[in-house]
């Protein structure tokens, strides 16, 4: 097991999928206190389903790199469901349902006339060992960008999250900010999916702050929490999956998912039950 | 200057899907005035609020001569989200993310402000977590931030408990006479408001009456505004 991590800050191109890694796990980390506030947990798992036909999509009309329809069509899906939202009386949920299988849907239907049916897989579940320096580009872009979103708008989107109405009492454009919000995880979204795959995005993006809730009583705390989650279940997933000889993805997943079932343990512990 | 009323509202309408939900409502309030808004549930109340905070559309003039300070209606919030007192104060009083820590001006600013109200106990207590009276209070606090000349209340008592309700419409009086405030209080319930307010203005969609409490409070009026259901909120005999 040494001789793995070892081989992580040794070996140059270990150490680039290491920094990846840190990077995709850190922008969900940070944003994940407010994804999971502004109940838009969903939202982010139906534009990272709408990327696969963003893929599809670059690759059906030749376009050089498939990153940029990947984005554009992430971002697109993004914005129309926030659209459409205001314009109808279904339930989000219901509204983001559509969304999501018709996306997928779509997407497949391209992608196995494209290229067949074998690279879905690592779509869903990334390619970690395969991770390159550009990817670490991107990643850390990525990561900027979500500790750049925190750093200036964290408050305004606490606020909204706490009440919209009263947000908007206290003279913020509400819903210039949840449009800002939108965009910004479409991009953090489609970058981390074309890295690391679908189900790592989507798992960083709920679980560590689901984790950090069960346990703090403040922002902070749920914030710092978020993050520790998010590198902690980043690196033992990376390292125990190498070590165990199984695919990175869904092992930093089941990572952050069993330090969540630890939290959903010692909340009763912490006496943290839920106000009524 | 002084005797420029603060807010002045002239033939405002507010309308939602062809129907009119305010119409035609005009009505002046001096500085230092303490008036309650009063009409059943449905009479357009809120809606005149959010018009004057410009949160809706509406047709007619609105002049505002200062900052507004908002206590919206029994506030509807997530209250799994972790986060204390004085960090929610501190959203609104710092421009730095409240995770990266909170400011000593930030902390100290926030803990006068909660010292107006007499809620500093509650600083470090979960937003979750408060009472119905409690969190009207610090409402109230995050309202007084920024000194507003108005402060427009939306009933402010509602689910509280009888003995908070008391104190909490004290501490606006309080305000009113302090810091001479101009308070519009919004209430569908007359014997809460009758003995604090200057001028009451009963509103049912048109504006249906106006003056002293004392003097408008007679049956035929109760019945005229409220339709009807005087029993209800007939309590001027007291006086």
């Amino acid at each position: 097991m040494i001789d793995v991590v070892i081989n992580y800050f040794t070996q140059p191109w270990q150490t680039t999928i290491l920094l990846c890694v840190v990077f995709a796990c850190l922008s969900s980390g940070v944003l994940s206190p407010i994804v999971v506030s502004s109940r838009m947990a969903f939202f982010s798992d139906a534009v990272a389903h709408s990327t696969l036909a963003g893929v599809a999509l670059g690759m059906l009309l030749g376009v050089g790199s498939p990153v940029t329809t990947m984005i554009a069509f992430a971002v697109i899906v993004a914005l129309l469901i926030a659209t459409l939202r205001q314009y109808t009386t279904l339930a989000l949920d219901t509204l983001l349902g559509v969304a999501m299988a018709g996306s997928l849907a779509f997407g497949v239907l391209i992608y196995e006339k494209v290229r067949g049916y074998s690279d879905l897989h690592s779509y869903l579940f990334g390619s970690v060992s395969l991770l390159g320096t550009e990817d670490l580009v991107f990643l850390a872009a990525n990561a900027v960008l979500a500790l750049l979103m925190v750093g200036l708008f964290a408050n305004k989107f606490l606020l909204v999250a706490v009440s919209r109405p009263l947000a908007q009492a206290r003279g913020l454009p509400v819903a210039r900010y949840e449009y800002l919000l939108i965009v910004v995880l479409g991009l953090v979204v489609a970058v981390g999916v074309r890295a690391v795959g679908l189900l790592l995005v989507n798992a960083l993006l709920i679980v560590p702050a689901a984790t950090s809730r069960n346990l703090s009583r403040s922002v902070a705390g749920m914030f710092w929490g978020s993050v520790a989650v998010a590198l902690t279940a980043g690196l033992a997933g990376l390292f125990l999956s190498d070590w165990l000889d199984f695919a990175a993805s869904p092992g930093i997943v089941a990572a952050a998912v069993i330090l969540f079932l630890v939290s959903q343990l010692l909340r009763p512990l912490l006496g943290h039950h839920v106000a009524e | 200057m002084a005797d420029e009323p603060l807010l002045q509202l002239t033939n405002v309408t507010v309308e939602a899907g062809g129907k009119a939900l305010v119409r035609d409502v005009s009505f002046t309030l001096g500085r230092g005035e303490m008036i309650a808004l009063i009409g059943p549930n449905g009479a357009g109340k809120t809606t005149l609020l959010r018009a004057i905070l410009g949160m809706v559309r509406y047709r007619g003039k609105i002049a505002i001569g200062g900052r507004i300070g908002y206590v919206p209606q029994r506030l509807q919030y997530d209250r799994t989200l972790p986060m204390t007192v004085l960090e929610f104060m501190a959203l609104t009083l710092q421009s730095s993310p409240v995770m990266f820590g909170i400011r000593r001006a930030t902390r100290r600013r926030a803990l006068e402000l909660l010292e107006h109200v007499g809620a500093t106990r509650l600083a470090r207590s979960s937003l979750g977590g408060l009472s119905g009276g409690e969190l009207q209070r610090v409402m109230l606090a995050g309202a007084l931030h920024g000194a507003p000349e108005l402060l427009l209340l939306d009933e402010p008592a509602a689910g509280v408990d009888i003995e908070g309700e008391a104190t909490f419409l004290e501490l606006i009086h309080r305000q009113v006479h302090e810091r001479g405030a101009t308070v519009v209080l919004v209430s569908h319930d007359l014997s809460v408001v009758s003995d604090i307010t200057d001028r009451v203005i009963c509103l049912n969609v048109d504006l249906k009456c106006e003056g002293k409490a004392k003097d408008l409070l007679t049956a035929e009026r109760i019945a005229e505004v409220f339709g009807g259901h005087k029993a209800v909120y007939g309590h001027h005999h007291h006086h």
